[in-house]
């Protein structure tokens, strides 16, 4: 149970296999580029070369100068905006990454980042601050999520437990279940934006203070702003995550206090998962759950267990992205789910399901949404080109076994053991 | 070829199996009724019976036996090879195969016959070679050979097939087993129809039975990895009918599984995580949640070196990558030295070498004989009559007939597996 | 009445041909977790064909001269190619999977990843926008069969059979019944189809008589795709107006669904999917459904949320499983990467 030598070599070798997925994922995408810049006249051999250096750097891109030419250097936004976004990807990751520790494939990851975040928006804009503290909303938000999360993905769970259903085909009718759902009660909630013209089709922001009122007995909503004569009966929202002072050193960007919150959790999980009974029992269903059950330990309520557990990380992912304030949700969402959640899966099959090397790969992703973001802005190409990139690299981690033996073979000339 | 392990697809047809592989066609459709008439004739006519229509998973072993058999007559084979054909069929099946080898030999095919089993090789053969550690040892004519010149080929040197034990000793009851029914996994009926047994300190009781008659069920009935859905299990007089798994486990069940893969072994759990399978959460091994290394791996080391449990680095061997013997070694010893007792050992030595078996065999005994009460499950019949001090005979889910080793013969414990004979065990509990 | 049946039998059919692509793959032993986005794969390629040659013109005589045949040919064409490139996009899988022994869970999906990724990364370029539409009219006008096309004129009522089978009916629908028959009998009653399904059983007995394991799964895999990908064409054909925008909603997975459902047979793969197009129907639908024709929209009256009807396909698909996972019984093989040193 302790790292040993050997487990040193197999980590790096695992470590060197992940490297290999994320060159060739690169190297795809900069040939569907390349393909397309030279295919297409506008864009010309010029323009690709403009493509691929965003993509590998696109972190540092800062825009074009006077000459029309690509300018990189240290680009404090794009670093913020990269851990900020990095937040749900680690949790979704996290959340992938102790599914598979136990055997599950929780794809399941969007329905529950949905289920985690209605409910983190419904109380942090429905409880009143001018009774509770801003800071305790935002943690009753957030659990109140990560409960929801829990609720949604132990349906799969149980259904597998109980009834032996595949778990991946009851996560995918979970997560459009949802869809339709959080889409349903947003409907029918108070909680639409109406006061700003422009968004309509999204739920305020948490950070948005909303003032019950009553004008001439006649009760209605409206923000910060209180008209003549009204009365005010309760105030709410007004939510945000704390920046911690990550705001002054990534200027312009949206960070917070988020990231520190997921990366603490990365390692709870980490200590659960190699330190405890706890983890020792999810592990032991996950590598033979035959064996498990012979030894006495409880492999259907590990199962619900688990799926709870991934569902209320998830969950927190969505919770903690909509909490920052400074994001609004759309709700009219039944047609389509969110991409952070099928993105948990990537990060975690990159970080090999070790939940602290969720937190590295999850940060990698969001750089390469950065660079797709940037792609967009500068050039003719645009953001999906790193969908096609991460989805080539959950390809190669289809059969990272291959490759780690692959890598044995070249490091040692022979051929390791299985 | 017939493969010691079936080649057969479970959910075809039999004659959808036999002709699989070589199908006759016409614009790429097959032509079954051509094939069925074809195999009608050569079925007649080696006295192979079968039913074609069947589906392959509700025939017996015997008659897939027949199907393989079929499948070689159909592709108009002259040389047949049966790799081990006798392992899982009844005294009577194998009389019966044995005639039908020497009907095909006389037909004019050549047989070539891989069996480990003298007695068969004696009775049907008419030259013999022998192989031993991948060498070859020499061809005799079976006329002019003994089984005891043959096993001295076969080993290098005479062995002695007898396990030595003094006689048992039986003490109180430990398990009490009254008119258990256990469902079965596949069909509908139950598989364990009102077993009725005890077993006693310091005796090893035997479950004798061809495979599928209800022994797996019973054990996993006993075990608690399936649910009993009648009668009642007492260990040491407390009922655990319907305890879970660890809860049987505490009141005093070892288990060493029927298949160390699936249940024995997390394989790809370093030796010391496995050896804590059932007791991680003992205080010993864990305090407020937390995993204490040190003490596992001093338990660990403990057990390597008691047990003599060999492998590449100790402790920290992944299980999936010692060897068979190893890994039943690992087993055991975990078993063995949560010092519980009962024993439930269920086909303890399968797949292993000579000189593991021996090995395994003496470390049952020697439980015995600290008065632990055994129950062994097994199939290989040398093993039964060698290590039991009384068998039970299991026939479709019923115990048929309980025998004294010393007072029976193979043949007799054949005929009881097979179901040509029984005893009214209920009237003599009644009597 | 006619509407109600016409319109299951639209999401009924893509969804039965696409889920006995999942047998196919399946039968021969490896999961096509991939179907949705092979679907996507496909009815993208199906569209850009459609679009391309429009834009070649060179079905535009026969649209000018109301040539029905012609352009039903065209629309077939579209069809084959979409199948010969969800063939093509399958060999990513099969190559992982069998070659590779890779997951096939993750390979699966990593396919519907990069499919959407793929097909919105091209829209983008080629169309500037979300949705690639077809370069020149609609898919009714062109590839819809009308009465006026059978001499009825705006009044006149076609009789019961007409107006459900022949009226505002795509004759795709038809051509993928047809395929769904050929390709059942294939699996049933040939050699290929019977030394196919032996592999997903036991590939060490198919492989012990003879037969290439590997080139069957790859044959499953690839027909797999070819009807996944026809299945996804048809499907944005006869929904989506002949326009691709890289989502198939689920379609694909509520495909494996019913194959679950199914039981892996042909026959009950096509009851399940009958039933999954009604609630499809129903749900696409439910406000100007007229089911007994006499003026009153019964669901919309109940008043219930839309959502609800949205809902209603994923619930059921569960709770079907629910009841049906304990009597269902997969390939035996399906999943596990062939290795020929087993026993």
């Amino acid at each position: 149970m302790k790292k040993e030598s050997f487990f040193d070599k197999a980590g790096t070798r695992s470590v060197l296999a992940s490297l290999v997925a994320i060159l060739v994922g690169m190297l795809a995408g900069s040939v569907i580029i390349l393909i397309v810049g030279l295919t297409n006249s506008s864009l010309g051999i010029k323009g690709a070369w403009e493509g691929i250096r965003l993509v590998v750097a696109g972190l540092f891109a800062t825009g074009r100068d006077a000459a029309g030419g690509l300018t990189f250097g240290f680009n404090s936004a794009s670093f913020g905006n990269m851990l900020f976004r990095a937040v749900p990807l680690i949790m979704t990751g996290l959340s992938v990454a102790l599914g598979n520790k136990a055997g599950l494939f929780n794809i399941g990851a969007p329905g529950q980042y949905l289920a985690g975040t209605a409910a983190s928006l419904f109380v942090s804009l429905s409880v009143p601050t001018s009774v509770v503290p801003a800071w305790l909303v935002w943690l009753m938000a957030l659990l109140a999520g990560m409960m929801a999360g829990a609720c949604w993905g132990a349906i799969p769970g149980l259904l597998k437990a109980y009834l032996n259903i595949n778990e991946v085909l009851a996560c995918i009718m979970t997560n459009w279940i949802a869809a339709n759902a959080v889409t349903w009660v947003f409907d029918v909630s108070n909680l639409k934006n109406v006061l700003e013209g422009t968004k309509s089709g999204y739920i305020y922001k948490t950070s948005t203070v909303l003032n019950d009122v009553v004008i001439d007995g006649v009760r209605s909503t409206v923000g910060a702003n209180i008209p003549e004569g009204a009365q005010v009966v309760a105030t709410r929202g007004g939510v945000a995550t704390a920046k911690m002072g990550l705001d002054s050193i990534f200027s312009g960007s949206q960070v917070n206090g988020g990231i520190l919150v997921a990366i603490l959790i990365a390692i709870v999980i980490y200590i659960i998962l190699s330190r405890t009974t706890l983890g020792y029992q999810l592990k032991a269903c996950g590598a033979n759950r035959y064996a498990a059950r012979y030894a006495g330990i409880q492999d259907k309520r590990n199962i619900v267990l688990t799926m709870a557990l991934a569902g209320a990380l998830a969950a927190a992912g969505g919770a903690l992205y909509y909490l920052s304030g400074n994001t609004e949700f759309f709700w009219n969402t039944y047609q389509s789910l969110p991409a952070e959640g099928f993105n948990g899966i990537p990060v975690a099959l990159l970080a090999i399901n070790n939940p602290l090397g969720v937190v590295f790969s999850a940060v990698f992703m969001s750089m390469l949404q950065i660079c797709g973001q940037k792609l967009t802005e500068l050039t003719a190409y645009n953001e999906y080109i790193t969908n096609v990139i991460i989805a080539v690299i959950v390809y190669l981690s289809a059969f990272m076994l291959v490759i780690k033996m692959w890598i044995g073979k070249l490091r040692k000339g022979k051929a390791v053991d299985k | 070829m017939v493969h010691q392990h079936f080649k057969l697809i479970e959910v075809f047809t039999v004659l959808d199996n036999i002709i699989l592989g070589a199908e006759d066609t016409k614009l790429g459709f097959v032509q079954r009724k051509a094939a069925r008439k074809k195999v009608e004739e050569l079925s007649k006519r080696y006295g192979l019976n079968v039913d074609l229509d069947a589906k392959v998973e509700n025939i017996t072993v015997g008659m897939q036996q027949r199907v393989e058999i079929l499948k070689m007559l159909y592709r108009d084979n002259e040389i047949l090879i049966f790799d081990e054909p006798t392992a899982v069929l009844t005294p009577q099946e194998i009389v019966e195969l044995m005639q039908i080898m020497k009907g095909l030999a006389k037909e004019g095919k050549s047989i070539l016959f891989i069996s480990h089993k003298l007695n068969e090789i004696m009775e049907v053969s008419d030259r013999v070679s022998v192989l031993r550690k991948g060498k070859y040892i020499g061809t005799v004519n079976t006329q002019d050979t003994t089984a005891a010149e043959l096993s001295r080929m076969m080993v290098g040197h005479d062995v002695q097939l007898v396990v030595d034990k003094a006689p048992a000793q039986p003490g109180e009851t430990v398990l009490k087993v009254t008119d258990l029914h256990v469902a079965s996994r596949l069909y509908k009926h139950d598989a364990v129809k009102g077993v009725s047994f005890e077993v006693r300190k310091g005796e090893i009781v035997c479950i004798a039975g061809i495979d599928g008659n209800g022994q797996s069920e019973l054990v996993f009935g006993l075990s608690g990895l399936e649910k009993c859905s009648g009668g009642k299990i007492e260990i040491n007089g407390v009922d655990i009918t319907h305890a879970p798994i660890r809860k049987r486990s505490e009141a005093g069940i070892s288990h060493i599984p029927e298949d160390r893969h699936k249940h024995g072994l997390v394989l790809d759990f370093t030796l010391e995580q496995n050896f804590v399978l059932q007791t991680f959460e003992q205080p010993r091994f864990q305090h407020m949640g937390f995993i204490k290394f040190g003490d596992i791996r001093k338990y660990s080391e403990r057990l390597i070196e008691e047990y003599d449990v060999r492998s590449g680095q100790g402790s920290i061997t992944m299980a999936r990558s010692m060897s068979g013997g190893n890994q039943q070694k690992a087993i055991i010893a975990r078993e063995i030295d949560r010092d519980l007792p009962l024993l439930l050992a269920v086909q303890p030595t399968r797949g292993l070498d000579v000189g593991a078996i021996e090995n395994i065999h003496r470390q049952i005994v020697a439980q015995r004989d600290e008065g632990k009460a055994v129950l062994l499950v097994s199939l290989e019949l040398d093993e039964v009559m060698n290590l039991s001090d009384r068998i039970l005979v299991m026939y479709e889910g019923e115990i048929v007939g309980e025998l004294d080793p010393k007072q029976t013969t193979v043949e007799e414990l054949g005929l009881y597996m097979a179901g040509a004979k029984r005893q009214d065990r209920k009237k003599e509990a009644s009597a | 009445m006619p509407f109600l049946i016409r319109q299951t039998l639209v999401y009924a059919v893509p969804l039965m041909l696409v889920a006995l692509a999942g047998v196919f793959a399946e039968r021969s032993g490896i999961i096509n977790l991939a179907l949705e986005g092979i679907m996507i794969f496909g009815a993208f390629m199906g569209v850009l064909f459609v679009r391309t040659v429009q834009e070649w013109g060179w079905f535009q005589p026969a649209y000018d001269a109301g040539n029905i045949l012609g352009l039903q040919g065209f629309c077939f064409l579209a069809m084959l190619f979409a199948a010969a490139m969800g063939a093509l996009f399958s060999l990513l899988l099969a190559f992982a999977a069998i070659n590779l022994k890779a997951d096939q869970t993750i390979g699966g999906t990593a396919l519907n990843l990069l499919a959407p990724a793929v097909v919105l990364f091209f829209i983008r370029i080629i169309a500037n926008q979300n949705t690639l539409n077809m370069y020149k009219g609609d898919a009714a006008s062109w590839f819809m069969l009308k009465k006026s096309m059978f001499g009825y004129g705006r009044k006149e009522e076609m009789n019961f059979l007409g107006s459900t089978f022949v009226d505002k009916v795509y004759v795709a629908t038809y051509i993928c019944i047809l395929v769904f028959i050929v390709m059942s009998i294939i699996l049933y009653k040939t050699r290929f189809g019977m030394r196919l399904r032996s592999c997903g059983e036991n590939p060490q007995a198919s492989a012990s008589l003879g037969i290439n394991v590997v080139k069957m799964r790859y044959a499953g895999t690839v027909i797999s795709g070819a009807l996944a990908g026809m299945g996804g064409f048809v499907y944005v054909l006869t929904t989506a107006n002949c326009s691709a925008n890289g989502d198939v909603a689920g379609f694909g997975f509520l495909a494996l669904a019913v194959m679950i459902f199914g039981n892996w047979k042909p026959l009950n793969i096509c009851l399940a999917a009958l039933l999954f197009g009604l609630f499809k129907c129903v749900a696409a639908s439910y406000s100007t459904l007229d089911i007994n024709g006499d003026g009153v929209y019964l669901l919309k009256n109940l008043n219930i949320n839309t959502n609800i009807y949205r809902m209603l396909p994923y619930v059921i698909t569960l709770i079907v499983l629910a009841f049906t996972s304990k009597s269902s019984r997969a390939p035996k093989a399906e999943g596990i990467p062939y290795d020929p040193g087993k026993r």
